[in-house]
């Protein structure tokens, strides 16, 4: 079942993952494979590209060791690289033929750095794993699971919608913040407060959600990041609500359907196998490691308390109770009890040290503490939160369709997607066209000098008259498509310093 | 019943009470409690303070306390010395006015200090006028009727009142005729009354047991009749029935209310009458540990002496609670010692050796028979006329509670020594962190101090503080100032009552009484519950009452000396203060534990912002710093972006300064600055990070002129390009008059020509 018209999804995009400390020897290529999507092409097919993008790199080495090759554009095809780990490499490859295929390189790769965080923060880093069973096979399967789950959230019908020019008015791999007011913001440290006071003396985080955005959190900016992405994955309402309705209901309607995500969701972990024995590798057949899905859909559902359970992470050996979630720390590479609470909008997460909680029994007392101290003041904080919050188009801004990147904090705020899609499509082909020189001017300025931060500002007047601006100001970035404009520059000019004044700040007005 | 500050709280629920058991327990609850006391070595709640105000004159008979003018009394056979007692002087010196000889029963000055009323009799009441010299008797007949007591009033309609086996009798003072008017009889049998002045009520006690009550208030507003009502007495056994006696029966005011205690003997309790004005209700009971027991009231507390046991025992009299503060302790004389009896010898100069033979005796003497308690505070030794004055060791007490909240609430109740008691509930806060207590205990705490701060602020009392300090030396004397506060205590006592009371407890049917206050601000502030007509003032001070007039002169002749004391009249403690008593003095302390002290700020924070008050802007430098130097940049900036730290210049420079080691904190800094439209800062700020192209469109756009050129030419200079110091050099001549003449144009235009010289070269 679905596994005979794989020819749609190979075509379009391949990725693979592949450690070049592995198979040196002539005849053990097959060893540096970690991963490869589709993992039904021919070993030869695989071996081509990994063989290519093997030379290039050893190539590009020579002439900068730090920083080899980042992507090949061909005619057909665009190899975006990204070095997860030292010497793991990444490389996804995208058609260019298909008119909806123009992509932006930089999108492109914090997908795949997006893969490589979220999966250090389930599993630890790949080279540990690797070390760990030299034989692999512990790694590719982790690997295999964990970024089928992760791709199988960009399917869109029988293929995988990566982040093209549409999405150009998005910053992937940043984080989306609630604005809150002073009182709100105070409720809810103390909030945070309590929760620490609950868990007692022993040093843990928290990271505050509303709806699908950030509230407020402890962690370091990286780890705020990844559970950030992963929450708005699974954690929050709206994800939830996904998990239970959405999907249900395009399984239960698409039962038959042969895309990848289909296939992936209908069959069971058995059905998974059979496909991929026969076409991976021998290595991989043999594995029965403990595999932790944590991406898997449909496997988060709120408990009765209020917590947010899961059986991903499997049950307790002698009780049906599911065990509690671990993450690691990206900086202190600590390994935490993920706890989440939700009620209504508000989503809050608590990490504490495994090391610090006497197992399951104890995160239960915890649990039971913080539902006795503090649910009576979640219930506050989420009515005072979802008073002052405008709904999903709180942010809209009418007349602008803008995207607003804080690169320090990873911070990135743009108009409600609904109003986005009533651009044009020449628009956002040429504003991803805008933004893509904006990425290789960045990336210069990093190089040339170190330290200083560019300030660069382009408008742009549009085949289709639309004025396309783009500011970039010290650390921040703000990218504006402005569609039913006057046609002097004065204008776009006037309306990008009445938006910097009015909803920055007047962080983008320096003249 | 249970002690808060006791280990064991068992001890004193048995009868036993008068053993040594007490000093071993309260060593270790004190031990045990939080360790901010720094006052005295005994242990004690209550103390009187050495020296004593000494009423003793050679050859005077009796003494007698005036508590309508708060006079202590000294007679001797032709004249009568008084001392005033309402601002306690230990060294004042009395004043005298001749009498004629006689017998003695009762004196008592007219409130305008015109008038000397004295009792000869129970049948004749002599009335002496000191200005005209004048003297008439009063009698009543004396084969019906006796003569119990008399007092004089305030209440517009009477001037003095004769209460009589047969009734009372009202009558005013005629200044033309120069005798007394009967305006009104009220006929009653009564057995024995009881006044204080301080409540303007007479208490009239009849029946065969003495216990059932009629009473009058007889204020400045008028003459309000109580409804009559039984006191509660328990029965021994069948056919004995206990007769109350007048020294059993006390009337207390605490916060503006009235209440009567009742010492009920047989049962051991001391019972709680609350008057309202249509309604006289009981409210519990205290329990009692000695067949003699004695009542004072300080500061609005109730102070319970034990004599017997020779401890006292402190209710806070507030909520409905009737649970002590603390533990039973004995009355503690302070500052007695033999170096401090000798200087007071040669201070004072009066003769001596009795005194110091009778000073040693008085530790001996503390609730001896000699002893007389004086409403509402003072004790009157009359074996050898000492008065003392009952003062609460605020200290100790907070120090033997480990309850937080209520021993903060309790201090923050204190206008006596209100300095004392905010310093004291700092000191607690301040404790409590260093001890590392759980945040939400914290937490409480400050709310409890910000919400009495945010009230004081309401009701005007904290304000009052520098209008006081103004007013003080020219008019209003402190006693008025102390009872302005009362009386802004009576408002806040009341809008905090449990809502419940509120509306069982309809405007109709409002407390009696005796309001001290003396604005009608208060008056109005006082809600429906006080009746603005009910409002009598005590000692009423200078400028509400001008029939009292010449009794002002004399009171505030000493008004500027204690013009000290007035300066603090509320224990409200500020958001600064908080700042500079409890954050500053413990940050370098708690260095490893910025987290804590984090989250107990972001607590005070939420207490301020719940109060609606103003953060005091160092606290958010505070803030910063910590989070800086345990370099939690990421909270930093939530704390920023979410305005959690408000901003503000302070707040800016120390982001700067904190971002030595973080571009972003730096540039939250920056931001800030500019948000602000802190031009000239910002722009300084542009150059010395050597953005001075950026630094020069901002000046020109925001027409900043104070940065001086030679420093944006300094940082261009330094960037090495030649174009950029040309480009410079043209702004300022482009845009500053007469700069192309300046010597720093003459420098870098060298400069410019160096650079490019080297360039090319």
């Amino acid at each position: 079942m679905g596994l005979t018209s794989e020819s749609d999804a190979k075509e379009a995009m391949k990725l693979c993952m592949f450690d070049l400390r592995r198979g040196q020897t002539e005849g053990q290529e097959l060893d540096k494979i970690l991963f490869f999507y589709p993992a039904d092409l021919p070993i030869t097919n695989q071996l081509s590209v990994i063989g290519l993008s093997e030379g290039l790199i050893t190539f590009t080495r020579i002439f900068s060791p730090d920083a080899p090759c980042e992507v090949i554009e061909a005619e057909k095809h665009c190899h975006v690289f990204y070095e997860v780990e030292a010497d793991i490499w990444m490389v996804m490859v995208v058609e260019k033929e298909n008119p909806e295929s123009i992509w932006r390189v930089d999108a492109l790769r914090s997908v795949l750095k997006e893969i490589h965080s979220l999966f250090v923060m389930f599993h630890g880093y790949i080279r540990a794993l690797v070390d760990k069973e030299p034989s692999g096979g512990l790694v590719r399967s982790h690997l295999y699971y964990f970024i089928m789950d992760f791709l199988s959230d960009f399917s869109i019908g029988k293929k995988l919608q990566l982040p093209n020019f549409r999405d150009s008015l998005k910053e992937q791999g940043t984080l989306q913040m609630l604005t809150v007011g002073r009182e709100a913001a105070i409720e809810v440290q103390s909030l945070v407060t309590l929760l620490e006071s609950c868990v007692g003396n022993k040093q843990c985080y928290s990271m505050t959600m509303f709806q699908d955005l950030l509230v407020s959190t402890n962690l370091s900016p990286i780890d705020t990041l990844n559970l950030f992405t992963y929450a708005v994955l699974r954690l929050t309402p709206i994800a939830l609500f996904r998990g239970a309705s959405a999907w249900s209901s395009l399984r239960k309607t698409d039962t038959a359907c042969s895309t990848y995500a289909g296939a992936l969701q209908v069959t069971s972990i058995s059905a998974i196998d059979q496909y991929y024995n026969s076409h991976d590798p021998p290595s991989l057949r043999r594995h029965n490691y403990p595999l932790v899905r944590p991406l898997q859909h449909s496997k988060w559902s709120k408990g009765k308390d209020g917590f947010l359970t899961t059986d991903i992470w499997g049950t307790e050996v002698n009780s049906l109770l599911p065990m509690c979630p671990t993450i690691w720390l990206h900086l202190t590479e600590e390994k935490m009890f993920l706890l989440a609470y939700q009620h209504r909008g508000l989503t809050v997460i608590l990490l504490v040290p495994v090391s610090s909680v006497s197992g399951d029994q104890g995160i239960s007392m915890l649990k039971q503490q913080i539902i006795e101290n503090a649910s009576l003041k979640m219930l506050k904080v989420e009515e005072k939160l979802s008073r002052g919050w405008g709904g999903e188009n709180a942010y809209h801004v009418s007349g602008y369709r803008y995207l607003l990147v804080d690169g320090d904090r990873y911070v990135s705020r743009a108009s409600p997607p609904g109003k986005v899609t009533t651009l044009t499509k020449e628009s956002l082909v040429a504003l991803s066209k805008l933004r893509e020189e904006v990425d290789l001017e960045k990336a210069r300025a990093k190089w040339d000098n170190s330290g200083r931060e560019k300030d660069i500002e382009i408008c742009i007047r549009a085949k289709n008259n639309s004025w396309l601006i783009a500011r970039l100001v010290r650390g921040k970035e703000l990218y504006m498509v402005l569609e039913k404009g006057s046609e002097t520059l004065l204008f776009a000019a006037d309306a990008t310093e009445k938006f910097s004044e009015r909803y920055c700040n007047g962080a983008f007005s320096l003249d | 019943m249970t002690y808060q500050a006791s280990d064991k709280p068992s001890i004193f629920l048995g009868d036993n009470l008068k053993n040594v058991n007490l000093h071993n327990m309260t060593g270790e609850s004190s031990s045990s409690a939080l360790s901010y006391s720094s006052g005295s070595n005994a242990l004690s709640h209550v103390y009187i303070q050495y020296p004593p105000l000494r009423c003793h004159v050679p050859a005077s008979r009796s003494l007698f306390y005036d508590d309508g003018n708060k006079l202590i009394l000294a007679l001797t056979p032709n004249q009568v010395f008084s001392w005033k007692t309402a601002t306690y002087n230990p060294y004042a010196a009395p004043s005298s006015d001749q009498i004629s000889e006689g017998p003695v029963l009762s004196i008592r000055y007219s409130l305008d200090l015109k008038l000397l009323a004295i009792q000869r009799s129970s049948h004749e009441i002599q009335i002496w006028n000191k200005d005209t010299g004048d003297t008439f008797s009063q009698k009543c007949r004396p084969e019906s009727e006796s003569i119990l007591g008399f007092f004089w009033t305030d209440c517009p309609t009477c001037d003095i009142v004769f209460v009589k086996t047969s009734g009372l009798d009202l009558y005013t003072y005629g200044t033309e005729s120069r005798n007394l008017q009967l305006v009104q009889t009220k006929k009653q049998s009564i057995s024995w009354y009881i006044y204080t002045h301080e409540s303007r009520l007479v208490l009239l006690a009849s029946g065969m047991q003495c216990k059932s009550f009629t009473g009058f208030q007889l204020s400045s507003a008028g003459i309000i009749r109580l409804p009559k009502f039984e006191m509660v007495m328990a029965k021994p056994e069948a056919n004995s029935n206990p007769i109350l006696a007048a020294e059993d029966v006390h009337i207390i005011t605490v916060y503006g209310r009235l209440y009567c205690l009742q010492f009920d003997k047989v049962a051991m309790l001391l019972r709680l009458y609350r008057f309202y004005r249509d309604a006289v209700v009981q409210q519990g009971s205290l329990p009692v540990y000695s067949d003699r027991i004695a009542v004072s009231v300080v500061d609005n507390v109730l102070l319970v002496h034990q004599a017997e046991a020779k401890v006292v025992i402190v209710y806070d009299i507030y909520a409905d609670s009737k649970v002590p503060i603390s533990a039973p302790l004995p009355l503690c004389l302070r500052g007695y010692s033999r170096a401090s009896v000798a200087s007071f010898h040669t201070s004072t100069k009066t003769s001596g050796a009795s005194e110091s033979k009778n000073l040693s005796a008085t530790e001996e003497t503390i609730y001896g028979d000699q002893w007389q308690f004086l409403v509402p505070d003072l004790v009157l030794d009359v074996s050898n006329g000492s008065l003392w004055k009952i003062s609460l060791d605020l200290e100790g007490i907070s120090a033997s509670s480990s309850e937080v909240q209520l021993i903060l609430e309790f201090l923050q109740r204190r206008k006596l020594d209100a300095e004392k008691a905010k310093q004291l509930s700092l000191a607690i806060v301040r404790t409590i962190i260093l001890e590392r207590k759980p945040v939400p205990m914290v937490a409480r705490a400050m709310d409890v101090l910000l919400a009495a701060y945010s009230q004081a602020i309401k009701t005007g009392s904290y304000n009052k503080r520098s209008i006081t300090e103004e007013i003080s030396p020219s008019n209003a004397p402190n006693a008025a100032v102390g009872e302005t506060i009362t009386g802004t205590d009576v408002s806040r006592s009341i809008n905090q009552e449990p809502k419940s009371v509120t509306q069982k407890d309809s405007s109709n049917r409002s407390i009696v009484a005796t309001s001290e206050s003396d604005g009608s601000i208060e008056k109005t502030e006082t809600g429906d519950l006080l009746e603005p007509g009910l409002l009598g003032g005590e000692d009423l001070p200078a400028g509400t009452s001008q029939t009292h007039g010449p009794t002002n002169n004399q009171l505030n002749s000493s008004a500027t000396q204690r013009k000290q004391s007035a300066v603090t009249s509320s224990a409200a403690t500020s958001p600064a203060d908080f700042y500079s008593h409890v954050f500053s003095p413990i940050v370098e302390e708690m260095m490893g534990d910025g987290s804590y002290l984090t989250a107990i700020i972001a607590e005070f924070l939420r207490s301020c912002s719940l109060e609606k008050l103003k953060v005091y802007p160092n606290t958010y430098v505070l803030l910063v710093q910590i989070l800086a130097r345990d370099e939690r940049y990421a909270e930093l900036e939530l704390f920023i972006m979410n305005k959690i730290i408000e901003h503000s210049k302070e707040v800016a420079l120390q982001l700067l300064d904190s971002g030595r080691q973080n571009q972003q904190i730096r540039k939250l800094g920056q931001d800030i600055l500019r948000q602000l439209s802190l031009h000239h800062d910002y722009v300084l700020l542009l150059v010395q990070d050597g953005y001075y192209l950026e630094a020069l469109r901002y000046a020109r756009k925001n027409k900043v002129t104070t940065v001086r050129p030679s420093l944006f030419l300094e940082a261009a200079y330094v960037s090495k390009d030649p174009q950029h110091l040309a480009a410079v050099l043209r702004f300022f001549s482009d845009f500053i008059p007469g700069f192309k003449s300046s010597p720093d144009h003459n420098t870098y235009h060298r400069f410019v020509a160096e650079l490019n010289s080297s360039v090319t070269g």
